[in-house]
């Protein structure tokens, strides 16, 4: 046999043996090559009537092919092995196992903790305050003073004492700078309430997130700047921010920024009622009237504001068609959202 | 506000189109929330000249005619008479639906055939007259599709007008801003004013007692007017922005109201006693019926307009019965006024009154412009009425306000903003929103602000016409930045954080409830002092009464809202505040963990389906408590070494625990929670009939350590030698007390003490049970002989013998 033709009858024995299922058939495969008359024996006897100059090569891949089979045939016959005693005691591996699984993230806390973490990356530190707050920390050091009429727009909780459920994150904000000198650059995530009436999308105890940037030379650019990165890690590679002129007592200029659509990028879909973008919140840059209300000096310092409400990006993200699922805690809505 | 764009087109030419014109408005601060098409579908209604009216031979009241639709004769059957033959009048024919819904067929009525209806105005949708067919002008073509006189139906724009704006609640203040985003110019409407009468000042007078709370007040007299329905176009207008129109007096009021912004008011002259206006505070004891029927009882401090002996309006808000126009009235005061936007918010608050009117007054109106909307509904209602004017107007104005004058700097807004904008281009701006340039150079300028614009205070706010009319698309978005803020510390909203992913890492699935439960919530599983509860003194509903005083109600709840829903486990937990009064009787709030189980969760067996028994709930969830606070490195209750200072469990007597199975935790001398079964007087209200456990903790005191850092001390390389020890003891010792003792006679070798074995027998005597521990001794400097670890051992079981009255039983 040329050196060649022993090669391929390497490939054909090591194909056999790989394909036999069971020992008797490995065991047929061995005989027929390694047997006392099997091939590779004859292949041996057969050497000598080559010519000298292929002898060498031809008795090195007569050897290999040997070695090869042999430790191919030793490995599938332990494979081979175990696969009948696991057949035969028949424990089945399939079976539920015994350890107790992780919990589930709540949807809410999912969104705080996304986006606390991309914040977290730019170099904010998280702040809180009391969700009982006082008429100044929520309106009046705000700018927004008892007679004035954004007051309005949230209908509040008030306390026998005075005091009230906060009706926005804004105050934490009002809390730190008195607490601190700039620079300042928090992230306040927390519940606030309104006595708004309970339907699909109303909820008279939901969740904002506040953010506030104070420093030198803070623009209205660099929130869009900071927004977009935010954008961009929270709902997809893609996304764009647009601002919209509003009016908020705190901020000035203020604005309303939305997402381009995560679903349909911008074409117009079903999720983004066909105009391609999503209001998010509102943002903006800080009023001097508040810098100064706090001590700070609004010609050294400026700063910008932005709020978001985490039920909204929730059902946004997630494709929640109701706000009360995320308060009705069934154990079969929260599976779906991982840990 | 609703604008209708033929309204505003009066005063702005708007050459786009209206989607367009909102989406320009809304990028620069007037959001249009939408853009309606209203008017009315005239298919099948045409105009037809009348040939011949009869009377009907059936019935007195009504009428047939025979009319000419331009293509054939039809007979109609009517009920009205005020037209003849000759008159063009709106027929509809068979298969037409009206404004209101009617469906025309043909019909027999009384006898008569009848193809058809001829219509009034309000059964075209053009607004509420039903005394009589609308007659139309004779020159229009029987035939004529009544569409194609009707006007073109109307788009009004729905515009959300934010609280610093309320120039815009006016169709002159949105034409100025479309004038200056599309580059228009503003047309202010003719007045020709015939001032016929003799002088005001003979006929009336005014005097403003409050010039605070009332800094301007103008009046107009019209004599001889005569009270009827407003000419039809007002009507349609009004109706097309929201108003209902009343009559022609105060449809004018609303019109030049929505017209320019500023509210006004008509009195009926005669009404006033001594024909004379006194702008006052209330008196003590007054009282005022308001037009909407309600009778007010007035405070001191609310402003009213008074006649000269009682008050006939609540300023600004709304006018009273007596004075109104009614049809009889012929002579009327024409109200023009300024009123102090707190005063107004003040009193329509406490008298739970708002209109048209307050709305305005509250946010600021034109205190310049007061005068020209007298004149303008002055000249209107003379012209819709039919009365003379008196001559001259009383102006009672005081103390013009001094001009605002506000300066930016120019690089302020460039840096503000992030744009790079030349100067000029930010002059522009303000010249084109009608805010005059008075000083400027290069650096600065200064604009005054016109009184219409009374949100205009201070350089941002001048920053701000300049983004929002430059565009804030235009704003570029800089590089996101990083920066470190070196001294914030949040190390306990981390720790929290911390405590979060440690109880989902546990397998307990996070909840999130309200922070308001009910009364009867409360009650049934009442965690804290009923007196120390937070009440809120205005809930939504009743399940809203209270704010929590504990996360367990709600957990519980959940569990009970699960189980019914046929959820045969669970293993939850919830992180919130909790709300309580605190000694000084203030509400305050504390950060909780609750922690609640269901079903057979703890068991290893992932395929049990038996409910477990209360006993092995109970070590489920205390062996929770003990994988918490083991996680957040408080240490774990009951484990070796005893700490003073460290976790202990004492029994609660909390009637939402089932006896025997409640447990107070305790941090060395603080408390620091509670843990137990949950009662079945508490299960059986969610129809709960196996153990249910819930555990609550105080999260930041629970969560202090888990930041602290470790030391890695070189674990021992001798040997440990372990020796068991069963005693019999009184029921009462409990394995704490074990630890404690062991404690104070441990020798340093004494690496680790567990309890193994814990049963009862009534052949340990009663009131006895018997423990038994495994002790493992191990030296960290030699390897210990057997001696010497009995040595160790018996010295502990001598003070158990001493201390505890152990018998220990050697085996
Ligand atoms: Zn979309």
């Amino acid at each position: 046999m040329k050196p060649r033709d022993i090669q391929l009858l390497q490939e054909a024995a090591l194909a056999e043996a790989r394909q036999a299922a069971t020992i008797e058939a490995l065991e047929a495969v061995r005989v027929r090559y390694l047997g006392r008359r099997g091939l590779l024996p004859e292949v041996m006897q057969g050497l000598k009537d080559l010519p000298p100059t292929e002898r060498p090569e031809a008795g090195r891949y007569a050897n290999d092919l040997k070695e090869a089979l042999t430790a191919l045939i030793q490995e599938r016959k332990q494979v081979l092995a175990n696969r009948t005693v696991a057949g035969q005691t028949g424990f089945d591996v399939s079976r539920p196992g015994a350890w107790r699984g992780y919990g589930r993230r709540h949807p809410i806390s999912r969104i705080i903790e996304e986006v606390t973490d991309i914040f977290f990356r730019m170099g904010f530190t998280v702040a809180d305050g009391p969700d009982i707050e006082t008429e100044y920390h929520n309106f009046d050091a705000l700018n927004t003073p008892a007679d004035h009429p954004s007051r309005d727009i949230q209908d509040t909780f008030w306390l026998e004492d005075g005091s009230l459920l906060r009706t926005q994150t804004s105050p934490v904000q009002i809390r730190v700078m008195e607490s601190r000198r700039p620079p300042i650059r928090i992230i306040a995530p927390g519940r606030c309430y309104r006595r708004d009436t309970v339907d699909a999308t109303h909820s008279a105890n939901f969740h904002q997130i506040e953010g506030l940037y104070v420093d030198r030379a803070v623009s209205l650019a660099q929130l869009k700047g900071d927004l977009t990165y935010f954008a961009r890690h929270l709902m997809g590679p893609d996304v764009r921010v647009r601002f919209r002129p509003h009016y908020f007592p705190f901020t000035e200029p203020s604005l309303e920024y939305d997402f381009s659509c995560h679903v349909c990028g911008g074409k117009g879909c079903r999720v983004c009622k066909q105009s391609g973008w999503i209001e998010i919140s509102g943002a903006g840059m800080v009023n001097p009237k508040v810098l100064r209300q706090v001590g700070y000096d609004p010609e050294t310092v400026t700063g910008y504001a932005f709020g978001m409400g985490v039920e909204r990006i929730a059902m946004i993200k997630f494709g929640i068609e109701d706000i009360r699922l995320l308060y009705d805690n069934d154990i079969r809505f929260l599976e779906q959202f991982g840990a | 506000m609703k604008v209708p764009l033929s309204w505003l087109k009066e005063y702005v030419d708007v050459p786009v189109s209206a989607a367009e014109l909102a989406d320009r408005l809304t990028f620069s601060g007037l959001e249009v929330e939408g853009i309606a098409h209203v008017g009315v579908d005239y298919t099948g209604v045409v105009v037809a000249e009348v040939l011949a009216v009869e009377r009907h031979p059936q019935a007195d009241r009504l009428v047939v005619c025979r009319v000419h639709n331009g293509r054939e004769e039809r007979r109609v059957v009517c009920g009205a008479t005020n037209f003849g033959p000759g008159d063009r009048v709106p027929l509809a024919e068979p298969g037409a639906i009206l404004a209101n819904g009617m469906k025309i067929k043909s019909a027999v009525i009384r006898g008569e055939r009848s193809d058809g209806m001829l219509c009034a105005e309000d059964e075209l949708g053009l607004g509420d007259r039903h005394d009589g067919i609308l007659v139309l002008p004779r020159d229009v073509q029987p035939g004529t599709p009544f569409a194609d006189i009707a006007g073109p139906q109307e788009t009004v724009l729905e515009i959300e007008v934010t609280p610093n704006r309320p120039d815009c609640l006016s169709m002159i203040g949105v034409a100025r801003e479309v004038a200056a985003l599309l580059g228009g110019s503003l047309r202010w409407p003719e007045i020709p004013l015939e001032e016929r009468g003799g002088p005001i000042g003979e006929k009336t007078r005014v005097d403003v007692e409050d010039p605070e709370g009332c800094p301007r007040y103008t009046a107009r007299l019209l004599e001889g007017a005569t009270v009827g329905p407003a000419p039809r176009w007002m009507r349609q207008r009004l109706t097309w922005a929201g108003v209902r129109p009343i009559n022609n007096i105060v449809d004018v009021t609303n019109y030049v109201m929505l017209e320019c912004g500023q509210p006004l008011h008509a009195f009926d002259l005669d009404c006033l006693a001594e024909r004379r206006i006194v702008v006052r505070r209330a008196r003590a004891a007054e009282r005022l019926m308001t037009l909407d029927g309600r009778e007010h009882k007035l405070a001191p401090e609310m402003l009213v307009i008074s006649d000269a002996a009682h008050p006939v309006a609540v300023a600004g808000i709304m006018g009273g019965e007596s004075s109104g126009i009614t049809e009889s009235t012929q002579n009327v005061l024409l109200e023009s006024a300024c009123f102090s936007a707190s005063d107004i918010r003040r009193t329509a608050k406490r008298m739970g009154l708002s209109s048209e009117s307050s709305y305005r007054f509250e946010r600021g109106v034109d205190i310049g412009g007061i005068e020209w909307a007298s004149r303008r509904a002055a000249s209107l209602m003379a012209a819709c009425s039919g009365g003379i004017l008196a001559r001259g107007v009383i102006d009672v104005f005081r103390k013009p306000p001094v001009p605002r004058r506000v300066r930016m700097r120019f690089a302020r807004a460039r840096q503000l903003l992030g744009v790079e904008l030349p100067n000029e281009e930010m002059t522009a701006i303000f010249e084109r929103l009608q805010l005059p340039v008075v000083e400027r150079d290069n650096e600065q300028c200064v604009v005054q602000a016109p009184t219409f614009r009374v949100d205009l205070e201070q350089e941002a706010d001048l920053i701000e016409e300049v983004a929002r009319v430059h565009g804030l698309d235009a704003v570029p978005a800089a590089d996101p930045q990083a920066r470190l803020v070196t001294d914030a510390d949040d190390t306990v909203i981390r720790r929290r954080q911390v405590c979060r992913e440690r109880l989902r890492g546990l397998g307990l699935t996070e909840i999130v409830n309200y922070s308001f439960i009910s009364d009867r919530l409360a009650d049934l599983i009442s965690v804290g002092p009923a007196e120390k509860r937070v009440r809120l003194p205005n809930p939504l509903t009743a399940d809203h009464a209270l704010l929590r005083d504990s996360l367990i109600p709600q957990v519980v709840e959940t569990l009970g809202r699960n189980r019914a829903r046929q959820a045969d486990r669970a293993a939850l937990f919830e992180m919130g505040r909790a709300f309580f009064l605190n000694e000084e009787g203030r509400p305050t709030e504390e950060e909780r963990l609750c922690v609640g189980l269901m079903g057979p969760i703890g068991s290893s067996d992932p395929i049990r389906r038996a409910a477990p028994s209360p006993v092995e709930m109970f070590l489920w969830i205390k062996g929770l408590l003990a994988a918490v606070t083991d996680a957040l490195g408080i240490g774990v209750p009951g484990a070796w070494p005893y700490k003073a200072d460290g976790l202990r469990l004492e029994p609660a007597d909390d009637l939402f625990f089932e006896p025997g199975f409640g447990a107070r935790v305790w941090l060395g001398d603080k408390p620091c929670g509670r843990l137990g079964l949950v009662a079945g007087r508490v299960r059986e209200e969610w129809r709960l009939a196996d153990p249910v456990s819930v555990m609550e903790l105080l999260t930041d005191m629970v969560s202090q350590r888990v930041f602290d850092i470790p030391v890695g001390r070189t674990p021992s390389v001798y040997p440990a030698v372990d020796r068991d020890v069963a005693m019999v003891v009184n029921q009462t010792v409990t394995h704490e007390a074990v630890l404690r003792v062991i404690q104070r006679a441990a020798p340093p070798e004494l690496a680790d003490v567990r309890l193994f074995d814990v049963f009862e027998h009534e052949r340990l005597g009663p009131g006895r049970k018997s423990m038994a521990y495994s002790m493992t001794y191990r030296s960290r400097e030699k390897t210990l002989t057997d001696e010497a670890v009995n040595r160790l051992h018996e010295a502990i079981k001598k003070v158990l013998r001493d201390e505890l009255a152990a018998e220990i039983r050697e085996s």
